[in-house]
């Protein structure tokens, strides 16, 4: 540990409670969003701004009957969400948010991450993809014929966009010579950020992360003209907003991700490096809102063919033209 | 003997408990129905009743899918330990890296040909 246990333990449980508050506040952001693109107010009535919108909900969603349908396998179609959203917060463990900080009036330091691992981003995509099992246990354990094409559709969809996005992140690898998420923002400061020798990787990194986190342009397993509400079509109240939970922390994951991997994550100047993260991310995440106002839904042989024939291609070459220039630049 | 690991193990742990909340407390605070129907737990086919169901065959193309995601996938695994120290390795290290690539580049010619990534 980098700290002793009652530091880690206390960040712990701030992490995962201001990742959920984060998120909370995030749905009010995107709705109030979206409700401007599409000119209209958004949620605006319950507190200040509507800003107790998210409250509201949880308790709405609480409340609503627990219904198990007839066909379903009960256990499993229980321990589908869970695995989502536990794999979902897992996945946001090893973000760094900056150095080095202290305990105000006292001398009590700690770290501003929870671990620095050597295989960090190794562990964000094994997490991530833990969270697939999710879907696909969701859509089979309902019982219906709508639950499991969209559970098929998603691992489909999820497998693919899995390929290119590991593939476009290797380039980043190579540039900073480790998996630590502190070393490659520590040489993100030293040198540039990687977003300047890698903005190829870059692109690809972003198209493919948009279809891992399920979000409109790419929101085909969820397709409401096709496949009903896919994965989620059975679940109801609280269930099926752990799953939506699970979505969106999977969205601000990969925009913390794209944060540190080409944005040089916490370092910046001025401010402290929690603000710099939120801000960067919180850029990133603007992005995936304003996609979801604008663009419409792709076909699906659409998104496997970009997937697999643009995508694959256009990481593998960034890929090799990375390597000639770290070794003979 | 854990390390780092075990902070990320307490963090998980923490992650799992919200998880497990949630889940309990879609069960526990739920409203009671008035009735018990068996209509209510009948799974959506807009109102119309769908009789049995039972998962059977299914698209070839997800078998495709899933293969070429592993044969891929684990092609991307082997150029990860490459990748973190491919400075260090200089111009042996770029030749090996094209070598796989020229290999991957073959089979990756070779699905696409053969119609495997079309999606029909």
């Amino acid at each position: 540990m980098v700290d002793g246990f009652f530091i880690t333990a206390i960040k712990g449980f701030a992490l995962v409670n201001l990742l959920m508050g984060f998120f909370a506040i995030m749905t009010w952001v995107e709705r109030r969003l979206i409700g401007r693109f599409q000119v209209r107010l958004g949620p605006n009535r319950v507190g200040p701004y509507g800003l107790l919108q998210p409250i509201a909900d949880l308790g709405k969603l609480l409340r609503k009957q627990s219904v198990i349908p007839a066909g379903a396998r009960p256990r499993l179609y229980l321990l589908a969400p869970f695995v989502s959203l536990t794999c979902a917060i897992g996945a946001f463990g090893l973000m760094p948010f900056g150095g080095v900080a202290s305990v105000p009036g006292t001398d009590i330091d700690f770290h501003l991450y929870m671990a620095d691992s050597n295989v960090a981003l190794l562990f964000v995509a094994a997490l991530g993809s833990l969270g697939f099992y999710g879907l696909l246990i969701g859509g089979w354990a309902s019982g219906s014929k709508y639950s499991l094409l969209g559970g098929m559709r998603a691992i489909a969809q999820l497998v693919s966009y899995e390929v290119a996005f590991t593939l476009a992140v290797i380039g980043v690898v190579i540039h900073a010579g480790s998996l630590s998420f502190v070393d490659i923002v520590q040489q993100q400061s030293d040198w540039v950020w990687f977003i300047v020798p890698q903005f190829l990787g870059f692109v690809v990194f972003m198209i493919a992360a948009v279809a891992e986190s399920n979000r409109p342009p790419f929101d085909l397993a969820e397709a409401d003209g096709e496949v009903v509400a896919g994965y989620h079509t059975e679940y109801g109240g609280m269930r099926f907003a752990m799953f939506a939970n699970a979505e969106f922390i999977n969205a601000i994951t990969l925009s913390a991700l794209a944060a540190v991997l080409f944005l040089g994550g916490p370092s910046g100047p001025l401010l402290p490096g929690p603000l710099w993260m939120l801000l960067k991310a919180g850029f990133f995440l603007f992005i995936f809102i304003w996609l979801r106002a604008t663009t419409p839904r792709v076909r699906f042989d659409q998104l496997m063919s970009l997937g697999w024939k643009v995508l694959l291609p256009a990481a593998t070459l960034n890929l090799v033209v990375t390597a000639a220039f770290v070794v003979y630049g | 003997m854990l390390g780092d690991w075990a902070s990320l193990l307490i963090y998980l742990l923490f992650a799992a408990l919200v998880a497990g909340t949630l889940l309990f407390a879609s069960v526990a605070l739920g409203t009671r129905g008035r009735r018990e129907g068996r209509q209510k737990a009948y799974s959506f086919e807009s109102g119309v009743s769908v009789g049995s169901f039972a998962p059977s065959n299914f698209s070839i193309n997800y078998y495709l899918t899933a293969m070429l995601f592993i044969v891929f996938d684990i092609e991307i695994v082997y150029l990860y330990p490459l990748a973190v120290i491919l400075e260090p390795l200089g111009v042996f290290g770029f030749v090996e890296l094209c070598v796989f690539v020229a290999v991957l580049g073959l089979g990756y010619v070779y699905i696409w040909r053969k119609g495997a990534l079309e999606w029909k």
